[in-house]
């Protein structure tokens, strides 16, 4: 079998892995069956080693990226896991329909998304990839082929969105799509006086075709948060025009400079470069395609290379509406004590609801970026005893550092999603560094 | 125009369908599994809008192949061309390992083409026209301890090609014959290779430009005609001290 050396996206797991490529059906019974303990792995675009585990096998399932069916009438498509996401859309979006619930980078596989269980940028209105998910076929070395959907085997299906891959591989899946009248954008951005004023702008507004994000400066400690909203919406004026294919060149994630370019003084020069740039220069209306608006880091992954060889940390969280205040001063006051160094802020509006480890709620979705440092990390350490405190919940698929105390008690259904997967697959036949991390 | 391929659903044979499909050919595929076939047929009929049909036959098992061509010959009347991207290994591929895998991997890279042509030669004569694409492997260069009944059967597939070639060299039945060096297939996938693999895309692309030229014999990457000349210059008592090195 073929060894290979590989690291998490965020630099914090390096391993080997046994690997292998499967692209007959066949193959996946095969593999799977021969494999002691094994994972899939999609193009291998987590943060965090999910896809992975230390001399166990990773299946790769980028070859299975096939439509299996296409309802036009009924808005339906069956996809194998393994289709790039912008792969996906690009065939939807010539039948003017899409996928909402699209991730930030346009490599990402269907099959990734569904067991992370992800969000886009219209969280506020479409929430997570659940509400389109009709059925999945999955591959368990146990159980065989299974189908699941609402109707059969549910609390598998359950299990399964948001679930890491640990119920076994994710073969297809069934989505519902949704009519998009147009696939270009236009832009507004507006000025926010602090993270407060961020949140409540957000929380007002009217969703409907409309991507609504924030931008926020950090080291303003007087102002804390202050930045911009950007409103992405759909530009109507331009639905009859004819949707080109996107293209993406490099995937080049993995790559990484020698240093970390990222300290307080860079942080600072580059968001007041990136603030005055939005304020003065740029228009406040400006006309943007699908492409640039669904996949930011596309052609922007220099970003990533720029924490250098140690890698960074993302901590996303997720704090119901009625914390958002609280949560904001005592974020405040411990950024004020420990000085940690963000590179990135931003916030969103997320709905939905909880289940099982899924990174779903109705509430407000905080997202920093930080080099990996002692100072950050004491800093993060601070932020996950706050995170218990208040029951918010930080997103395993982003953070790395994440254990299974602050999971556990973040998430109200931990010990039930231990004990379904318990029960459903008793030997752990689907493992990864995130899974024994976490302990489930 | 109507193609062929055999050995369809992995590898080239994939790429070859995708390509010909986006060039709005109607595809008749063949492959082992339904399953894979299925996936593939309604993948290319929603993107391509091209006519396909597909049939499961297990290639390495001889009767297989024969009852398939004894029940589909209406089928076969409409291809103008036929493709055989196959190619079946083994790791127990050895002289005391094969044991009984010696007619499967025959069969699959060589006796179930000399078998399908055997039906579609005459159709083809009959309309005196028609492209029969094959594929080597430079595997077949030189003896070797493993992959000893595929590299065989490599040669002997080449063997034949040079015989097609040599008796439609001067009609309108193309035989086209491509020696393969290292491909980024699931054959290559996890062995650790000295020279690059190349894609079976760009491979796939140059094939449809080449598909209505006649009588073309090449090496793909093309440099691996260079080390296949040189091994063939080899004198024998050099081979022997080559084996005898390695082992």
């Amino acid at each position: 079998m073929f060894k290979k050396k590989i690291s998490s996206l965020d630099k914090s797991t390096t391993v080997d892995i046994f690997i292998k490529r499967p692209d007959k059906y066949r193959e996946i019974e095969k593999f799977s069956l021969n494999a002691k303990n094994l994972i899939t792995m999609g193009s291998h675009n987590s943060y965090t080693p999910a896809s992975f585990k230390r001399n166990n096998l990773s299946l790769i399932f980028t070859k299975f990226d096939r439509i299996i069916n296409f309802d036009k009438l009924n808005k339906t498509i069956t996809v194998e896991a393994g289709i790039e996401l912008s792969n996906l859309l690009n065939f939807t979006l010539k039948h003017k329909m899409w996928l909402p619930q699209i991730p930030g980078y346009p490599s990402i596989t269907l099959g990734g998304a569904v067991a992370a269980n992800t969000h886009g940028k219209s969280s506020d209105t479409h929430g997570t990839i659940r509400n389109q998910i009709k059925s999945i076929l999955i591959f368990h070395k146990t159980h065989g082929w299974m189908k699941l959907s609402d109707r059969e085997n549910k609390d598998i299906f359950d299990l399964t969105i948001g679930g890491f891959g640990l119920t076994g591989t994710i073969v297809n899946v069934e989505l519902e799509l949704i009519e998009i009248n147009g696939c270009n954008f236009t832009t507004t951005v507006e000025k926010v006086t602090s993270a407060k004023d961020a949140v409540e702008k957000l929380n007002k507004r009217d969703f409907t075709n409309t991507f609504s994000y924030s931008w926020n400066k950090t080291f303003n400690k007087k102002h804390f948060g202050e930045g911009l909203i950007f409103n992405n919406k759909i530009n109507d004026n331009e639905k009859n025009l004819p949707i080109n294919k996107m293209h993406f060149k490099s995937k080049n994630l993995d790559k990484y400079f020698v240093l970390n370019f990222w300290n307080k003084y860079s942080i600072k020069f580059f968001q007041i470069l990136y603030y005055n740039y939005f304020t003065f220069y740029k228009n406040k209306t400006d006309n943007d395609n699908f492409k640039n608006v669904l996949f930011p880091y596309s052609g922007k992954e220099a970003y990533f290379h720029m924490y250098g060889k140690k890698g960074f940390i993302e901590s996303q969280l997720l704090v119901p509406l009625n914390k958002v205040d609280i949560f904001l001063d005592e974020l405040k006051h411990l950024i004020n004590i420990h000085e940690p160094e963000i590179v990135l802020f931003s916030i969103k509006k997320i709905i939905g609801k909880e289940l099982f480890l899924r990174f779903e709620n109705t509430g407000i979705c905080f997202t920093f970026d930080f080099s990996r440092n002692t100072k950050n990390l004491n800093f993060l350490d601070k932020l996950d005893i706050l995170c218990i405190k208040h029951k918010l919940k930080p997103s395993i698929i982003k953070d790395s550092r994440l254990d299974s105390n602050t999971i556990k008690k973040c998430y109200n259904d931990f010990e039930n999603f231990k004990k379904n997967l318990s029960e459903f697959d008793n030997k752990k036949v689907y493992r990864s560094e995130l899974s024994d991390r976490i302990g489930i | 125009m109507n193609y062929l391929i055999v050995g369809a659903s992995s590898g080239l044979g994939r790429d070859l369908a995708y390509t010909l499909s986006k060039n709005s050919h109607n595809l008749i595929l063949i492959s082992r599994d339904k399953r894979d076939l299925d996936a593939m047929k309604s993948d290319l009929e929603n993107k391509y809008n091209t006519k396909i049909n597909s049939y499961a036959v297990d290639l390495a098992s001889k009767d297989s192949v024969i009852s398939f061509l004894n029940n589909n010959e209406i089928k076969f009347s409409s291809i103008d061309g036929v493709l055989f991207p196959i190619g079946m290994m083994s790791d127990n591929d050895s002289i005391t390992q094969i044991k009984g895998g010696i007619d499967q991997i025959n069969n699959a890279n060589f006796l179930s083409i000399v078998k399908f042509l055997e039906k579609i030669i005459p159709i083809f004569k009959e309309k005196k026209q028609g492209t029969v694409v094959g594929f080597g492997s430079i595997a077949s260069s030189l003896g070797r301890e493993k992959n000893m009944i595929y590299s065989a059967s490599k040669r002997a597939l080449n063997s034949y090609f040079e015989s097609l070639l040599a008796t439609f060299i001067n009609s309108d039945i193309k035989i086209q014959f491509y020696i393969l060096g290292y491909l980024d297939t699931n054959l290559a996938f996890d062995k650790k290779l000295i020279l690059p693999k190349a894609s079976t895309k760009k491979l796939s692309i140059k094939i449809f430009k080449n598909i209505n030229k006649s009588n073309i014999r090449e090496y793909y990457p093309t440099w691996w005609w260079l080390i296949s000349y040189f091994i063939s210059l080899i004198p024998f008592f050099v081979i022997k001290k080559l084996f005898k090195f390695i082992k």
